[in-house]
C-alpha cells in the first residue's frame, strides 16, 4: 500500500517511470460503467442538489434584485442581503480564505469527498455521462460502438450526443454570463438575437469549457490539470478517510462458484470480477492502493458491495476507511491538524462577523481638480477645488452634512444646498475650499472632509486631502 | 527527458492553463483597484464597455502571463536537455 503522502506525488521514486509513461502516452478513453448503490445515490443528488442551484439561482430575486449577481458593468455585487462594492475587495477577499480553508479542514478529515460530490469537473461530467447513456446506451454499447467504422447509424446517434451537449452547454454559458450580468435582460436581448460582442464571447467560452471539460478532458483534468489533486495529498494523515480495498481480506484473489467455499480453495474475498476497475471514473485498478488518480468517488464500494451480496459475502471488501484503521490501529478524529484547521476558521470566521457587522456603509472619495492647483478669488482668497464622490452603500436614502477643517477659517461652498443621496447611488459633489494666505504657512496642508448622515451620526466618514497654495 | 517526448498538447496545456489561473486572480485584484471608466489607455478615453474592459484586461494579463509560461517552458526544456546531453539520443 502506497502512502498518502507519496502516493500524491508524481515524483515518487519507485512508480516514477510508470507515471511519466502514461502521462505523456496518449489517453485511452475511460469508459465508466454505470453504478448503483448508496454512495452512488449521494452523489446523484449532490449532482442535482449542485446542477439546480447553479442554474436557478441566477433566476431568484431578493429585496427587488437579482439575488446573486457579480454586476460586473455596475460594480457591485449582490450577495442576497448583503451588496459588495470595490471598497469591500477585503471581504471579497477573507471569504475566499475561509473557503480554501474549510476546503483544507474537509480534505484533513474526510478526504477528497470535494472530488467526489461536490466539484464542478465531477458534477457536469456525471451529467454529460448521464447524457451520453441515454442517447448510446451502456458501456458495452458504446465501445462497441466506438470501434464500428463510420456509418449511418453510427453518424446519427453521434450526432445527437453531440448536438444534446453542446445545447447543455450552451446553458451553462448563458447561466455563467448571468451571474455576471444581469439575467433577465440577457435572456432578453438573447432572445431578440441583440447580446453584446463580448456577452456571446463570454457565453460561447464557457460553453465550449463546459463541452471539453465535461465531454472529452473529464479525468485528465482531475489527474493533470487539478492543482487541488496535486496538494491534497498533504493535508492528509493516517487518519484521513480514503477509499481502500482490504487486501487481507480480498487476496489471493480469484473466481469461483458461487458455492464454492472460498477457504477450501485457497482465496480470499475478491473474486476478481473486475466490476471496479470497469466503474472507476479514472480508469485505475483501486487493489493496487491508494493511487493520486483516485478522486474517492467510491463507485468501486457501491460495485463491490453488490457483487458482495450475490456471493453472500459481508459488504466491505472496498470501503471507506482510514490508514490507522486497515492497521488495526484506533482512528481519531480530534488530531492536531484538525484542531488547528478548525481554531483558524472559527477565528477568522468571528472576526469576519465582527469586522462585517462593524461595516460603515458609506463611501467618500476627493478628488482634486487636475487642471488647476490653485485660484486667487476676487476677494484675496485662495481657492481649492475638489471633486467628492460621496456612495451611499446602504439600504436608505440619506441627507448628509460636510463639514471641513484643517487650516484656521477654512471654508466649504458647494453648488448644492443639501446632499442627498439615494441607496446603493454614487453622488459626485464639486466643492471649492477657501482660506486666507495669511492662514497658509506651507505650500500644501493638509485638510479633512467629514461626511455624516443627518439622521444617523454612526454613517460618518472622514477623508483627508490636500490644499495647495502659493509660496 | 527530451522535448520531442513531450506531445504538443502537453505542452500547450502546461503553458495556457496555469497561466488562465494566474491572469483570473491578477484581473480580480486589478479591476478592484481600478475601475475601466477611471483609466485612460494611452492617455483616450475608450469608447468600449466595462465588460469589454474587463474582457480585453483579463485577455491581455492572459497573454503575458502564457508568455511567461513560454519562457519556463523554454528554459526548463533547455536545462534538461543540457544536464542530459545523452538523452537525445533515446
Amino acid at each position: 500500500m502506497t502512502s498518502p503522502s507519496s502516493a500524491g506525488s508524481p515524483g515518487a521514486p519507485k512508480s516514477d517511470d510508470h507515471v511519466e509513461q502514461s502521462l505523456y502516452a496518449k489517453a485511452e478513453k475511460i469508459y465508466p460503467r454505470e453504478v448503483h448503490g448508496l454512495f452512488a445515490r449521494l452523489r446523484t443528488l449532490g449532482v442535482l442538489g449542485l446542477l439546480g442551484l447553479y442554474y436557478i439561482l441566477p433566476w431568484m430575486r431578493w429585496d427587488g434584485h437579482q439575488a446573486l449577481l457579480f454586476d460586473l458593468p455596475a460594480r457591485k455585487f449582490y450577495i442576497f442581503f448583503v451588496t459588495l462594492w470595490p471598497q469591500d475587495f477585503f471581504y471579497l477577499a477573507v471569504m475566499l480564505i475561509l473557503a480554501g480553508l474549510l476546503l483544507f479542514f474537509v480534505t484533513a478529515l474526510a478526504g477528497r469527498i470535494w472530488c467526489g460530490y461536490a466539484c464542478p469537473q465531477t458534477v457536469w461530467t456525471e451529467a454529460f455521462l448521464w447524457i451520453e447513456r441515454k442517447v448510446e446506451g451502456d458501456r458495452m454499447k458504446q465501445q462497441k460502438l466506438d470501434a464500428l467504422p463510420l456509418n449511418g447509424r453510427k453518424l446519427r446517434i453521434k450526432a445527437t450526443k453531440h448536438f444534446l451537449w453542446l445545447a447543455f452547454a450552451a446553458w451553462t454559458g448563458f447561466t455563467f454570463v448571468g451571474y455576471f450580468t444581469p439575467i433577465i435582460e440577457l435572456g432578453q436581448r438573447l432572445l431578440s438575437f441583440n447580446l453584446g460582442p463580448w456577452e456571446t464571447f463570454w457565453v460561447i467560452f464557457y460553453g465550449f469549457a463546459t463541452y471539453g471539460n465535461a465531454g472529452f478532458m473529464r479525468e485528465q483534468v482531475c489527474k493533470y490539470m487539478c492543482p487541488y489533486a496535486r496538494f491534497q495529498s498533504a493535508m492528509f494523515d493516517s487518519d484521513t478517510l480514503i477509499v481502500s480495498y482490504l487486501p487481507e481480506r480480498g487476496e489471493p484473489r480469484g473466481s469461483r462458484k458461487r458455492s464454492a467455499d472460498p477457504t477450501a480453495l485457497g482465496l480470499g474475498d475478491c473474486i476478481d470480477c473486475t466490476l471496479c476497475v470497469q466503474v472507476c471514473p479514472t480508469g485505475i485498478d483501486i487493489r493496487k492502493g491508494l493511487q493520486y488518480e483516485c478522486i474517492a468517488c467510491s463507485a468501486c464500494i457501491d460495485a463491490c458491495d453488490d457483487v458482495m451480496d450475490k456471493m453472500g459475502y459481508d459488504k466491505g471488501l472496498i470501503a471507506y476507511t482510514t490508514e490507522n484503521a486497515m492497521e488495526g490501529k484506533k482512528a481519531s478524529i480530534f488530531r492536531p491538524r484538525i484542531i488547528i484547521y478548525a481554531v483558524f476558521l472559527v477565528a477568522i470566521m468571528a472576526a469576519f462577523a465582527y469586522s462585517f457587522s462593524q461595516r460603515i456603509p458609506l463611501g467618500l472619495d476627493v478628488i482634486r481638480d487636475r487642471n488647476t492647483l490653485y485660484r486667487e478669488t476676487s476677494e484675496g482668497l485662495i481657492e481649492n477645488v475638489y471633486i467628492l464622490k460621496i456612495l451611499n452603500m446602504d439600504k436608505l436614502q440619506h441627507q448628509y452634512e460636510l463639514t471641513v477643517s484643517g487650516i484656521p477659517g477654512l471654508t466649504l461652498h458647494k453648488d448644492m444646498a443639501t446632499i442627498v443621496v439615494a441607496s446603493g447611488g454614487v453622488q459626485e459633489l464639486p466643492v471649492r475650499l477657501r482660506a486666507d494666505e495669511a492662514e497658509l504657512v506651507v505650500r500644501s496642508s493638509d485638510v479633512v472632509f467629514s461626511l455624516v448622515a443627518i439622521d444617523n451620526d454612526k454613517l460618518s466618514v472622514t477623508e483627508d486631502a490636500r490644499f495647495l497654495g502659493p509660496q | 527527458m527530451t522535448e520531442q517526448q513531450v506531445p504538443k498538447t502537453q505542452k500547450c496545456i502546461a503553458v495556457l492553463w496555469p497561466s488562465f489561473m494566474v491572469a483570473i486572480v491578477a484581473t480580480g485584484l486589478f479591476f478592484s483597484a481600478f475601475d475601466p471608466d477611471d483609466l485612460y489607455p494611452f492617455g483616450e478615453q475608450t469608447e468600449i464597455s466595462r465588460m469589454g474592459i474587463y474582457s480585453i484586461g483579463f485577455l491581455v494579463f492572459w497573454l503575458i502571463t502564457a508568455v511567461s509560461g513560454i519562457g519556463t517552458l523554454y528554459f526548463a526544456m533547455t536545462n534538461c536537455m543540457r544536464r542530459n546531453p545523452d538523452s537525445r539520443d533515446q
